[in-house]
């Protein structure tokens, strides 16, 4: 069944609420009511549908409110009749089709009858509690009375539905009443004041209407994270790709390679990287926040737990020469690292743009002996070099492994990817039990480019309830700026890269050019893990744009004496963005260090 | 009976070329799909660009963001064919990546090729066993040909699972490549091509990527039903422009 939150008032609400994903927005246009919706629709996920609610309304002025919002749905909550149903759903000057819904007040008893001329005029029926107000009313009907239901079309179940109601919720769906039932409507009982949604019990709530408990956020057999995921290779790469698929599970659990990657990891990258108690980062807001610290990871970032898997695994496959992409520079020196170590050749596809602001990891590639190709189509960052890296591939089918630096690619290179970086929350556990007397934080923090980071800090999290998740992108200039990589609030599905996700593209189905101050995280898609996490509210998705990200980059350095890379800044933005209890546990992924980034703070901050 | 099969059952090597919709021009694409017919060709790939063509090399990399920037798009493609099949009778086929489809909606997308008579459909990035599951019963409630591609990778047995469910022909690439004219083939492509005209498959083969003169062209050909030309006739336009359609043909078929 689709969720429908009805009532938004308040522009930043709007766009916390639609990050959430629910299926429907509902905006009251009726103005004697205090829910009266009198400001514009921030930029939100177009795979929302946006109802426009109206109360006895003029035709014109319907027209004219839809096309100004731009809304997918008119919701008719007064005396309309069929005539007036079949006008709208007949008018032409719509901007584009729209779905009709109608509205009938219930109390103990509902005739039936009437429904009968509204048949052909309008998409969806919907099923509100009879009372003093044409809706929000605040309490329920007898849901029984829908047992009688005559039709075949589907209806909301609107009305006083709350937090409290989930059991009956489900009651209902087993029983005959809810056949045509497509959706569950909420509003007032998820108010702090009338218009204000509050997002952390309707994510409660969307938990629980989903058995958030018993839902895997792993991949499955076939591939897939719930609806994402999957391999979308042209034949050329199939036998690479399914190479990997058949054999990386395998090689990953033979102890010889789990003893070789321990090794490696505590021996060459420094591992268990310190969980680190941030006290004057704590003070200043008033919570309690933990440090994972990636970013003393040989090469400065968590990037080389990938690197030295992925290497481990190309030599048990007899592969030779290695590819890359790269986005700021730090999976590409992960790369070249591992490859030195190695003795194996490498090759790095860096777009041009990126090769400019990341001067200093073009430099540590070349020293390293990798060779760094300019990729110089399209937006001339990661998505390209990723473009180059698979025709690289393509080119070069035996020989060559493709190490991939994020969560993202055909299947299996997420989970792969994933299972590597696993490592930083198997750390967190035990070393948040040494100093918290707990395994569990109440939250796990981090910035998301593809989000092999976040992937590997939510990992051991993913199915413990009392964890809540937050993913924060970079939203460039602002999320409406149309400079901006939030791929979450922007997005829709469709396929990037080898994997069906959410990706930020033209009404045609064109990929477009993302914008962020940081390289790592000027991407157009998100891993299929995240698509997942994002769709089913698993996740709190956030974003920060630039500014607020070097901001905090800087007061870190200042009341910490850590200097963190421009991606890591912005996981960093959300204490000034959002409250945490005193006794909250917020653990963030310091994924790297700031040196590559030295000249961006420098020209930004005039230093 | 589908053009395809039609034109596959014609005794004789067949010359299939691929252009980029809306490239150099973005009103070409009718005149380029009537002049290649009037000069012989026999079978015709409609590119419809994409922003990220990860199987192309970069003469159709180039084609694909000019002939966006010239505002191609799936709408404005469907609309410039609406009367192609008043001019041209030979079988059309739309060649693009999945996602302006995906986008579209596939199933709204077959409806109008069939509406277009449009005969068939190649899509890199959709694959096999995704086709089978999810969309092989759509395009065949539309009459669509779905062709898909191997490689010199390709293992016998997926070989031949592909075969089973083409109903039209099976794509060769060539060699181990993105799109973009090689020059010559070697021993390798030529024992590739005879591995494959032995396993005698329900599908005749056409031979792509690589394709570029008629010394090619009659290398494939000797060994498969016929031949696919894009990146070298995609050359020919940005150089020659669209005027001198008919040079290029000849200097392959006669
Ligand atoms: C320090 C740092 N953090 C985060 C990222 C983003 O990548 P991911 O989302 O895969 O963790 C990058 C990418 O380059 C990075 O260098």
């Amino acid at each position: 069944m689709k969720l429908k939150v009805c009532g938004m008032k308040y522009h930043d609400n709007i766009k916390q609420v639609a990050a959430l994903r629910p299926d429907y927005l509902g905006f009251i246009f009726f103005e004697d009511t205090p829910r009266h919706f009198d400001t514009k629709i921030p930029e939100i996920s177009e795979d929302i549908n946006k109802v426009g609610v109206f109360v006895n309304e003029d035709v014109n002025k319907i027209i004219e409110k839809v096309n100004e919002f731009k809304l997918d749905s008119i919701q008719l909550h007064g005396e309309e009749s069929p005539y007036y149903c079949s006008i709208l759903k007949s008018a032409s000057r719509f901007h584009k089709a729209i779905e009709v819904i109608k509205v009938f007040s219930i109390k103990d008893k509902f005739n039936f009858e009437v429904l009968e001329a509204y048949e052909d005029v309008c998409d969806y029926f919907l099923f509100d509690t009879k009372g003093k107000l044409p809706g929000g009313n605040g309490y329920r009907f007898n849901w029984s009375v829908l047992n009688e239901y005559p039709s075949t079309k589907p209806f909301f179940l609107s009305g006083g539905i709350g937090l409290d109601h989930v059991e009956d919720i489900k009651l209902f769906k087993k029983n005959i009443a809810s056949k045509y039932c497509c959706a569950i409507d909420v509003n007032s009982k998820f108010e702090t004041e009338p218009g204000l949604k509050n997002v952390s019990i309707l994510r409660e709530f969307i938990n629980k209407l989903n058995n958030k408990k018993t839902m895997n956020y792993n991949v499955d057999e076939k591939g897939y994270y719930g609806e994402f995921g999957g391999a979308f290779i042209p034949e050329m790469l199939y036998p690479n790709v399914e190479e990997l698929r058949q054999n990386y599970l395998k090689i990953m659990a033979e102890p010889d390679f789990q003893k070789e990657f321990d090794q490696l990891l505590k021996d060459y990258v420094g591992r268990p990287s310190p969980l680190y108690y941030a006290k004057r980062l704590s003070d200043k807001y008033n919570t309690k926040i933990y440090l994972k610290r990636e970013d003393l990871n040989h090469t400065g970032a968590h990037k080389i737990n990938n690197t030295i898997g992925q290497i481990l695994m190309a030599k048990r496959l007899g592969k030779t020469r290695i590819i890359a992409e790269t986005g700021a520079g730090q999976h590409g020196v992960a790369t070249a690292t591992v490859c030195a170590l190695m003795g194996l050749e490498c090759i790095v596809y860096m777009g041009e743009i990126d090769i400019a602001r990341q001067a200093p990891n073009v430099a540590r590639m070349k020293m390293l002996g990798a060779k760094v190709v300019p990729a110089l189509s399209g937006s001339r960052t990661l998505k390209d070099a990723t473009n180059e890296a698979i025709r690289d591939w393509i080119n070069n089918p035996v020989n060559t492994h493709y190490i991939i630096g994020s969560a993202i690619g055909p299947h299996p290179y997420p989970d792969m990817v994933t299972r590597f970086q696993a490592i930083i929350s198997e750390e967190i556990k035990w070393q948040l039990k040494e100093q918290e007397g707990r395994e569990n934080p109440d939250y796990v923090v981090a910035c998301i480019g593809g989000g092999s980071n976040a992937a590997g800090t939510y990992y051991h999290y993913l199915h413990e309830p009392d964890v809540g998740i937050i993913a924060v992108e970079a939203a460039g200039l602002g999320v409406d700026s149309g400079e901006s990589a939030a791929t979450s609030v922007l997005g829709k599905e469709g396929i990037i890269h080898g994997c069906k996700t959410l990706l930020m593209q033209t009404n045609d189905g064109q990929i477009t050019e993302p914008y962020s101050i940081s390289a790592g995280l000027d991407y157009p898609g998100v891993g299929p893990m995240h698509a997942h996490l994002s769709k089913t509210g698993r996740a709190e998705f956030m974003s920060i744009t630039d500014s607020d990200a070097m901001e905090a980059g800087l007061e870190l350095s200042k009341l910490e004496g850590i200097i963190p890379a421009i991606e890591t800044s912005h996981a960093l933005a959300i204490f000034g963005q959002r409250e945490f209890k005193k006794d909250d546990v917020v653990v963030v992924s310091l994924s790297g260090r700031g040196d590559k980034d030295l000249e961006n703070y420098i020209e930004y901050f005039k230093i | 009976m589908n053009r395809i099969n039609q034109k596959l059952q014609e005794d004789k090597k067949l010359l299939s070329i691929y252009f980029t919709a809306g490239y150099p021009n973005i009103d070409d694409t009718v005149s380029i799909i009537q002049d290649l017919e009037k000069n012989g060709v026999d079978m015709i790939e409609i590119g419809l660009p994409f922003s990220d063509p990860l199987a192309d090399g970069p003469t159709i990399q180039d084609s694909s963001t000019a002939a966006l920037k010239n505002g191609m798009t799936t709408e404005v493609l469907f609309d410039q064919l609406k009367d192609i099949r008043q001019s041209v009778s030979i079988p059309l086929i739309i060649m693009g990546y999945f996602n302006p489809m995906f986008q579209y909606g596939v199933e709204a997308f077959c409806k109008r090729c069939q509406e277009l008579g449009i005969d068939g459909l190649i899509i890199p990035d959709l694959p096999v066993d995704v086709y089978h599951k999810q969309y092989q019963s759509v395009f065949e409630k539309y009459g669509l040909i779905n062709v898909f591609l191997i490689t010199p990778q390709t293992s016998d047995e997926r070989i031949r699972y592909i075969d089973s469910i083409s109903n039209g022909f099976i794509y060769m690439v060539s060699s181990a490549s993105t799109t973009g004219a090689k020059s010559g083939f070697g021993d390798e492509q030529t024992e590739y091509f005879q591995r494959i005209a032995k396993m005698d498959l329900k599908n005749p083969q056409v031979i792509g990527f690589g394709i570029s003169n008629n010394e090619t062209f009659s290398q494939a050909t000797a060994y498969a039903k016929g031949a696919i030309i894009g990146s070298a006739f995609v050359k020919h336009v940005t150089n020659y422009g669209t005027d001198s359609i008919d040079k290029f043909v000849n200097s392959i078929i006669n």
